[in-house]
This record gives C-alpha cells, structure tokens and sequence, in this order.
C-alpha cells in the first residue's frame, strides 16, 4: 500500500517535513503567474505582489511550501526576512526585458551571497518565452552570469507561464537535486 | 491551565503579566516551526495581544522580527488562527512600518476567504494600506461594499472611511454602490432557520454606508440636502445609529446655513416622536441647542415639543437615556432655565434616582431653573442629600452653588449658610473643602453684604483645617477684606492664633494677612498691636517668616510715616500684573538675554489692573465659563469635529465671549513683538493699541488671511497675516493693496508696504502697510487685494524650479474697517451711573436696524465694534423679553479720557431700535465712537 511507502518516507524526510521555496526576481517577471500554475495549472490574472503569496502545495508525493515574493523596488528589501531554512529558489527573469537584465543579475547574486541561502539550490525561468524577442535560456544564462556561480547546484529552464512551457520541468529538475542533496 | 492560574492571569491589576522576553522568544520559536502548530501559534498571539494591549511596546527591532515571522502564519490555512493574526498586524502596525508586506496575503484572503475571517481581513486592509498601495484595494472593497452578507459589507464600509484620509481618489469610486448600501436591509445568510431569539440583522451596514456617505459629501450642500430627504422618506432607515447619523447631518447642514431650519421643521418634529429613544434625544439636542444660537427661527411650538420630549425621557426605564435627557436639559439651564421649569416636578423626584450620576445631575439642573421662590427650599433639599454622596458628586453640586450665588446674589444667606453648613460638617478631601471655599471668596468679593458673615466663619473654620493650601487662601482672603470690615481686630486674633499654633508655611501667609490691617482707617488702634505682633514674629525660628515680617514693618513704617505710595501699594495690593503678559514678558527676557542681565527686568511693561478692573475680568472669566459651557453644544453635536466651519472672529458671526482669550493674548503678544522688531517701524514710537485678528477669508480659502490694526501716536499699521493652504504652489512677492473707501478725502497717507517674499506651501507670513495719521482719529475702511506671483514648487528641491517666472495674479480679500472702538480700550467702573452723570461731553444718537438680529447679536456686535468693557452683566441681553440696556465703559487708548455708553435697544415687528447715549471726556472721541457704533 501506498501508505507504507509515504511513511517510509515521512522517516527519510523527517515527519511531515515541508520543502520552503522561494520564487523572486524583479517585478512583473510571471511569479505569481508560476505560484498559480503551479498549484491550479491554471493562468490567473495577476496584480503586482504587495508582500507576498504562499502556497502550499504537493508535488510528486511531496508537500511544497512556496513563497512567491514580490519584486518591486520597494519590497526587495524584505525577501532577506523570508530566507531561513529555504530549500530552493526560483529565480523568474522576464526574456524580454533587456534593459532590465542587469539589474536582475545583481539582484541575484547579491540573494545568492547570504548566508543562509549558502545550501539552497537555484532553478532560474528564462519566462515569457512566448513572446517574440525573448532571450534564449543560454543568452539569459550569460547576461546572469550564472557560470561564475561556485558550490551550488544550479539550471536555467526557459519557460511560458502562460503556454504552461518548461515549469514542470525546471521544478523536476529542482525536486531531484533537492532531494539528493537532502538524502 | 489550573483555574487557578486562570485567575491569576485575568487579574490585570496584580501586575502578573506575562514576561515580555519570554513571550517573544516563545513567538519568535513556534511561529517559524514547520508545520505550523496552529493551536499553540494562537495561544501566543493571544499572550502577545494581552502586553500589547497592557502598554508594553517592543523595540522596532524585535516589534519587526515579530511581524515577519507572525507573517509567515499566512502558510497556514486555518480561520480562527487567521483572525488572530490580523490582530497581530493591526497591533504591530503602530510599531513595525513592515506591515505593508502583509498587503497581498490579506488581499487574498479578502477574495477568497471563508465569510468567517473576510470581514477580519477587510478591517486589517485599513492598518497595511497606504497612499500608494490604497487604489489596488479599490475592486475589492467595491465588490465588498455590495456584498449581501451585512458583516462583510460593514467591514469594507469602515475600512473605506478609515482609508478616506489615505487615499480619497479611490473610494470615490464606489459612491454610488455606497449610496445603494445605505438602503439595501442586509440579512445575515439564514444558518438556523427562522429564530425569533436571534434577529436576522441590525441592519448596521446603513449606518456605516451612510457614515461613509456623509464622508463623501460633506463639502457638497445640496447633495446633503438631497440626502436626508431621500433617507428619511419611507422610514428606510431601520437601524437606530443610521437615523441617529441622519439628525446629526441635519445638524451639521443648519449649523452652515441656519436659514435651512425652517425646511426640516416637520422631519424635526416627526423625529421628535421616534420610536427610538436615541433619535428623539438626538432631534431635542438639535432643536434647542439650534435654538440657543438663532432662537428666532425656532418655532416656540417646536421647542416646546422638544423640551416635552426631554421631558418623558426622564421617565424611562433605560438609564442611559434618563441620563442624557437630563444632560441635554442641563445645558439649557445654563442659558435660559425658564425654558424648563415644566420639568421641575420630574427633575425633583430624579433626585432620588438610584444613579448617583443622574440623582447629581438632576440637582444641578434644578439649581439653575430655581426661582428666587424656591431657592431655599432647593438648598434645604441638597443639604440632606450632598452628605452621602462621593466627593466627585459633591464638587459639582458645589459648583452649581456657586453658580447659583453669582446669579442670585439677594439669597446670599441661604446659600452661605449651606456652604458654611457643608465645610463644617461634611466629610470630603481637599478637592471637595477647596471647591466650599471658592465658592464663598466668590460670594464675599461679589456679594458684599455677606462679607461679615463669611469672614467670621472661615475664621472659625480655620481652627482645625487639615489642608495648608486652603489655610493659605483664607488667610489671604482676610487679609485682603479684614481690614476694611466693621470690626477688623476680630480677624487679628484669628490671624495670630495661627503664627503661634501653626507650621511656616501657614506663618508666612500669616504674616502677610497681620501687615495688612497696619493701615487699616477702620480701627487705627490697630496700628500699634500689629507693630508689636509683627516684631514678635521677626524672632522666628524660620527665614521666611522672620524675613517677610521684617519687611512688612519696613513697608508699614515707609507707608505710614514717610507716606511712601509704593510701599502702601505693596501692602494693601492696590493692582495686580497680567499674568499671561508677565509671562511672555519674562520668558523673552531670559531668553533674548545680551548681557548677563546687567539690565533689570521692567516690570512697567507689563500690564497692570487695578483691583477693580482685576474684579471685572475675573467676573467676566465666570459667566463666560458658563458660556462657553453652552456653546460647547454647538460643537458636538455635529457629526464630524472637523466638519465644523471654523469660526471666523469678525464682527458678523461674533458669537459672545471669545473661547481662547488667552491664547488671543498671547498671540497679540508675538504679533505686536514682531511689529516693533521691524525697522522701518521703529521711528512710529510706542504701540498704543492692536485690534484682536480678523479673518479676512473663509477659512477653507487657498489663502488664508487675517488682518490686525495697529495704531500709533502718528500712525497706523495695517498687518496681513498670510496662509498658503495650496500644496504645490509657492507664492512670491505677496503684498496687500490697501485702497481707502472714500478716496479722495483720504486723511491717512500711505507711507510703505513691506512684503512677503516667498511664502511656501502651508507657510505662514505677515506683509504690512504703514500709514501716516493726519488726525488724532481717523476712521476709514479700506479695499483689500492679495497681489503675487505664483510658482510651481519642484518636488525635489521644495522650492520652485529654477527660472521659472511664474504668474502674476490676484485675490481680492474682505475690508478691513479702522473705526472709533479702534482708539478705545476696555476699562472697569465700580459705579456706572455716577461715572456717566459726570462726564462733560455727550452725545446722542438714533439707530435702526431693519436686519432680523436678535438683541443678542447686536450686543455682540456693538462690544465688539466699540472695544468696551460692558459693565453690570449688561452683555447679555435676557431671551425673554423684547429691550435691553446695555451699559459699556471705556478709555481713549491715546489719552486715557474716559468714554462711557448707555445703548437702550427696543425690539419690535418693524426691526430694532437703538438709542446710543454717549458721554466722555474727549467730545471728539465720544461723537465718533456713538455715530459709528454701527459701522
Ligand atoms: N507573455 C507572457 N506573459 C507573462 C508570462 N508570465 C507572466 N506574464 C505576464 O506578466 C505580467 C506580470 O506577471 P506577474 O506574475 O504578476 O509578475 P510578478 O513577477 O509576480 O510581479 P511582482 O508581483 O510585481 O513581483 C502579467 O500580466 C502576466 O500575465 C509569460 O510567460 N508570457
Ligand atoms: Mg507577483
């Protein structure tokens, strides 16, 4: 029965142990648009995040626990408040907007720097691919810089939230590494 | 929990809260664990709200690291868990300026949260949303606002008020769907069935719709108007507080324009008989305090009505509405009693009402509307009554005495008997014995028949006095009124009895109460024994004591041997200073101090009363606390604090005695120290008079701007004190052109104009314009035009942008009038008639008016216009009856003459008629200030 093997792994993975993960990146980037596909597959209309959202939700025989911040100016200072005990995080960059690349790569690397994101795995959403001009997930790889990246398991999905494209397997991805990381 | 650490928990008193660090390092631990405990995580937050609501605060610090772990709640779905997290939030937004990141947690909760918690979350939308986070907001209120469940619909109702201030552009927005929720009768969703025991709704939502409405409208006259008439059709309203709101909209409406008391007439009265007792006490609070502003425009039938309304509230069983009843009655007492003796009999059986509060209440009331007729009996009634009740209750029972004392001053006797009766025999701490005491200084220094009779028994009653203070203040009082009584050894012997029995604070009052009947004309021989007294006491064992009566006998020996004024003065107190005047005067002194005050202060700049100019103003200070005691009814009972039109200070509104005379005063004091430090104003000389400000705007005007005259020897000086209320404009330049009414026969010459040179968003900044007098009085009205250019201010720099050279305009502001009262200052008379009969010149005049003023008003206006001080209580003219002699005194505040007017004011169906009898020492002033008392 089913039973035996979730409570096998309820041992394993400590009883009833949640995964934390966090999506960022700059605003208007699709996070919330993922969080929702992620936990309804559904495209919900979205208004830009004042604080934050969280789902809970199952993964895989898994319960996630996913905390999308938002991305304003405004609101970037407070993500180092929700950085304990984060297993992952999910970095949303819109492909489309060039102008703005830079300043998601220091974004990134300057949430990659803290101390207690030190064993957190990345997965970073090249989004929006559906949309004409977007980059490919290696040229957001390079404005990123995400080589320079040590010590760190780490993969770049391009993706459409709204098309429904790459999520599920960036998060694969993410679910693997974390749980032979964690084992 | 053991019930009894239960207990001991609940006891807030004992001090047993729980410890601080401990209840935050437990909050900081669980909130962060995974999963989330959530019985245990709102147990916590129950402890946490329970300092909180104790007064403890935390540091930002920890009141921050609180907030985001309490955030991290929001993973939970759990609906008794969530409620007490927007607690939480709503407590921490006072500390943490974190809360914001709350906003998109709650906003979801408000879209899909369980009917449980979406009101909660509505309400906490309040305490996250600021100005630029408000409009996200909008669609779900809106969708809110209409919901059909009453609680959710209340909840965004309140919370879009508490957001008006915020952000006014987004709750516009739902206007209408507003309005629609004021009519729409929300039932909560049927979960049990039909229960007769629990109703289906309050139907409070109306009365936070219509809240929120008048919020919305209340700039806007005729859409208030078309509101209460669409509200009160049909009996719509079904909840007590929306009718109750809806009187006080009226209220608010004829508060702006009295003129539209007439149209609500009939709703008035019809509310009158509303089957809620809350409607029918608010309606009677509006008709007669309406009534005590514009007693014209209220019917006598309806007032009537009210009072009769009032009347039967007093019967009620519900005690909150007897109470208010009474309070509403008490009120009218204070200004016109004979409205409501008809409730006399009810207000005397309230007397034994169980309630203290409304058994005390009852008695003051009746104090006020006694007659001469009952008085004594009234007194007789209180006596048994004020012993058993608490010192509270008594001090004001005491104070309505004393009241009574000044209104009544032909039952002097009965009524200090009953408050010798009560010093002597009552219990009472040192509040309650203090109260007596003021009371009978007040009725022996304006009673003058009692002096003998109270003197003698404070003498008695000092005997025994537990209370330094109130030993000092008697002992005073005799010294003061001793001397000049029948028999003044009498207050000797009482006096010494305390230097020998008594500690030193008490010997020095003493001693300074003995050196004053050293002069006494009563009984010379005194002389002698206070000489020997005082040389005694100059033995003390204590400074003080030895000191003031060493300097009293140096006092009485200059005074009565070398017949030196000062020192007479200094012992009998012939004047006294103006305190606030000496306050400001030393403050500047010591602060504005150049070299190491090596100069002495002057004290002769200081204003100074004779002792019965010091009488008058104290008496005056007395009926205006009555006064003012009524107005304060004007002012709550419109719905909003805010809404209430500032009062604008000039002759057409003046509604009797000025609230703030202090602050006037020390406002006066600032302007007229600014004036002199002025340069160019310096060559005018000494300032001989400032009139009090007046409001040359409305006071929701763009720019606010009150004029002061002030007059020198030669001179006259006209100041224009200016607000910017605009927020992105800066004003440069500002200067006020002054045109004389009758130009050509201009007897002032304009000397200079000083200007503003840029005046900032809500700056405040005087400009002036400096005439020269050609004549000694010069009277004339002058045409005012705010003239500058406005520049748009840049936001980063809050000064305009740079080379911008902005636009020249123009706003034309009200007159401004120098007429005769300008050259008078108010002045006492003990004697008015004998005064009057003496002044050489006199002259005569004839007004009338044909404006529907009350005599009221027109008293007002004339003190006002004339600068004088009405003597005799002659400034309030009685409210039943058709004449009124009104009796002013005054001094040229150039020359000091004097200057006294006797106005006979007959009132009749074609208007009022004036009669100005005036006499003075100077014929010019005295013609000047009669003929254009009107003005
Ligand atoms: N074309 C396209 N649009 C997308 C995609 N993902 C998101 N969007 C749109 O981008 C806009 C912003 O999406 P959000 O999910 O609200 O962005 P966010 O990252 O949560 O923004 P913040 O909350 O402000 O940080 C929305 O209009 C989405 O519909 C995508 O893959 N393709
Ligand atoms: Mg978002």
């Amino acid at each position: 029965m089913g039973n035996i093997f979730s409570s096998m792994f309820d041992k394993l993975w400590g009883s009833n142990k949640e995964l934390r993960i966090l999506i960022l990146g700059l605003d208007g980037a699709g996070k919330t648009t993922i969080l929702y596909r992620l936990q309804i597959g559904e495209v919900v209309t979205t208004k830009p995040t004042i604080g934050f959202n969280v789902e809970t939700l199952s993964y895989k025989n898994l319960k996630l626990n996913v905390w999308d911040l938002g991305g304003q100016t405004s609101i970037r200072p407070y993500w180092r408040c929700y950085y304990a005990d984060t297993a992952a995080v999910i970095f949303v960059v819109d492909s489309t907007d060039k102008d703005r690349m830079s300043t998601a790569s220091k974004e990134l690397h300057l949430m990659l720097q803290e101390e207690e994101l030190q064993d957190a795995a990345l997965l970073v959403f090249a989004n929006k691919q559906d949309q004409p001009g977007a980059l490919s997930a290696s040229e957001v790889s390079k404005e990123l810089n995400l080589v320079e990246l040590k010590d760190r398991s780490w993969s770049i999905v391009a993706s459409s939230a709204i098309k429904g494209e790459g999520i599920t397997e960036g998060l694969d991805w993410l679910i693997d590494v974390i749980k032979e990381e964690q084992l | 929990m053991s019930a009894h650490t239960y207990k001991k928990f609940e006891n807030s008193t004992s001090g047993d809260l729980p410890d601080k660090m401990t209840i935050y390092q437990d909050c900081m631990n669980t909130f962060n664990e995974s999963p989330v405990n959530s019985k245990r995580c709102r147990l916590l937050i129950s402890r946490l709200l329970r300092l909180l609501a104790q007064g403890e605060t935390f540091p930002q610090n920890e009141a921050t690291a609180l907030f985001f772990s309490i955030s991290k709640l929001f993973q939970h779905q759990n609906d008794p868990l969530r409620q007490a997290v927007y607690l939480a939030i709503k407590e921490l937004s006072g500390i943490s300026e974190d809360v914001l990141m709350a906003t998109s947690s709650i906003m979801k909760d408000v879209q899909n949260g369980s009917d449980l918690i979406k009101p909660d979350a509505i309400r906490s939308l309040t305490y996250v949303l600021d100005e630029s986070t408000a409009f996200s907001a909008e669609r779900l209120l809106k969708s809110a606002v209409v919901s059909r469940h009453p609680s959710i619909s209340s909840a965004a109702l309140c919370t879009s008020y508490h957001l008006l201030p915020i952000s006014e552009v987004t709750i516009r927005r739902f206007t209408n769907e507003t309005q629609e929720a004021v009519l729409d009768l929300k039932q909560f969703p049927n979960q049990h069935g039909n229960s007769e025991y629990y109703p289906n709704s309050t139907y409070i939502s109306q009365y936070h719709a219509l809240g929120l409405l008048y919020q919305l409208k209340k700039t806007d006259k005729m859409a208030l108007l078309k509101l209460v008439r669409h509200f009160s059709e049909n009996n719509s309203m079904k909840n007590q507080l929306a009718k109750v709101e809806l009187v006080k909209i009226v209220n608010d409406l004829i508060y702006r324009d009295p003129q539209l008391f007439s149209q609500f007439r009939p709703l008035l009265s019809d509310w009158l008989s509303n089957k809620f007792e809350s409607v029918q006490l608010e309606t009677a609070k509006l008709i007669t305090s309406f009534a005590t502003r514009n007693s014209r425009l209220v019917a006598p039938e309806l007032y009537a009505a009210a009072i009769s309304a009032l009347q039967s509230l007093l019967t009620v069983p519900r005690v909150s509405s007897r109470f208010a009843a009474l309070r509403i009655l008490n009120r009218i007492s204070m200004v016109s009693p004979e409205k409501i003796v008809v409730c006399n009999p009810e207000l005397e059986s309230l007397i034994n009402d169980s309630n203290r509060n409304i058994s005390t209440y009852a008695i003051t009331t009746l104090l006020k509307t006694g007659t001469s007729k009952n008085i004594s009996s009234l007194i007789s009634t209180i006596t048994n009554f004020i012993h058993d009740v608490s010192d509270d209750f008594k001090i004001i029972i005491i104070d309505a005495v004393r009241t009574l004392s000044l209104n009544f001053p032909q039952e002097w006797k009965s009524i200090l008997n009953f408050l010798i009766d009560v010093l002597k025999n009552s219990e009472g701490g040192f509040k309650f014995k203090n109260s007596i005491v003021e009371a009978l200084i007040d009725i022996v220094s304006f009673v003058p028949q009692s002096k003998e009779l109270a003197l003698e028994n404070l003498c008695d009653f000092i005997e025994d006095c537990e209370f330094n203070e109130i030993l000092v203040r008697i002992l005073h009082l005799l010294g003061k009124e001793g001397p000049s009584a029948p028999n003044p050894s009498l207050y000797v012997r009482h006096i010494y009895n305390r230097v020998v029995l008594e500690n030193s604070i008490i010997r020095s009052a003493a001693v300074v109460a003995l050196s004053k009947f050293a002069l006494t004309k009563n009984d010379p021989t005194l002389y002698e024994s206070i000489i020997s007294l005082l040389k005694r006491i100059a033995n003390d064992k204590d400074d003080e004591v030895r000191d003031r009566a060493t300097i009293a006998l140096e006092f009485i020996d200059s005074a009565r041997n070398k017949d030196d004024v000062i020192a007479q003065n200094l012992i009998e107190s012939k004047y006294f200073y103006d305190i606030p005047s000496l306050e400001s005067k030393l403050s500047s002194y010591i602060s504005s101090n150049t070299d190491s005050f090596a100069t002495a202060f002057d004290v002769n700049q200081v204003r100074k009363f004779t002792e019965d100019e010091m009488k008058a103003i104290n008496l005056k200070r007395k009926q205006e606390q009555i006064f003012n005691q009524k107005s304060e009814t004007t002012l709550d009972t419109t719905p909003e604090a805010e809404s209430v039109p500032e009062k604008r200070a000039d002759a057409n509104s003046f509604a009797g005695p000025n609230l703030d005379d202090h602050q006037e005063d020390l406002l006066a004091t600032k302007y007229a120290d600014e004036l002199l430090s002025i340069e160019q104003i310096k060559p005018f000389g000494q300032l001989v008079n400032s009139s009090r400000a007046i409001s040359l705007t409305e006071p929701e005007a763009e720019f606010v701007v009150r004029g002061v005259k002030h007059l020198f020897k030669d001179n006259v000086v006209l100041q224009f004190n200016i607000t910017n209320t605009l927020t992105d404009i800066a004003l440069d330049n500002v200067s006020v052109v002054c045109t004389p009414e009758i130009s050509d026969e201009a007897e002032l010459e304009e000397l200079f104009t000083l200007q503003v040179d840029r005046l900032l968003p809500s700056e405040e900044a005087a400009c002036y314009v400096a005439f020269k007098k050609l004549d000694e009085i010069v009277m004339e009205g002058f045409l005012n035009n705010l003239t500058f250019t406005t520049k748009e201010i840049n936001p980063d720099t809050n000064e305009p942008f740079d080379g911008d050279e902005g636009f020249q305009d123009e706003y034309e502001i009200d007159s401004i009038f120098l007429n005769a009262g300008d050259y008078v200052k108010s002045s006492f008379t003990g004697n008015f008639s004998a005064t009057f009969d003496e002044l050489p010149c006199e002259e005569v005049a004839v007004f009338n008016i044909q404006e529907d003023l009350s005599i009221q008003e027109v008293v007002d206006k004339i003190i006002l216009n004339s600068s004088c001080l009405p003597v005799e209580s002659t400034q309030f003219a009685p409210s039943d009856s058709n004449s009124h002699t009104l009796k002013l005194f005054g001094k040229s505040a150039l020359t000091g003459s004097k200057v006294a007017l006797q106005i006979k004011m007959i009132k009749s169906s074609k208007g009022l008629a004036l009669k100005v009898h005036g006499k003075g020492e100077d014929s010019l002033l005295c013609s000047d200030l009669v003929n254009g008392l009107m003005q």
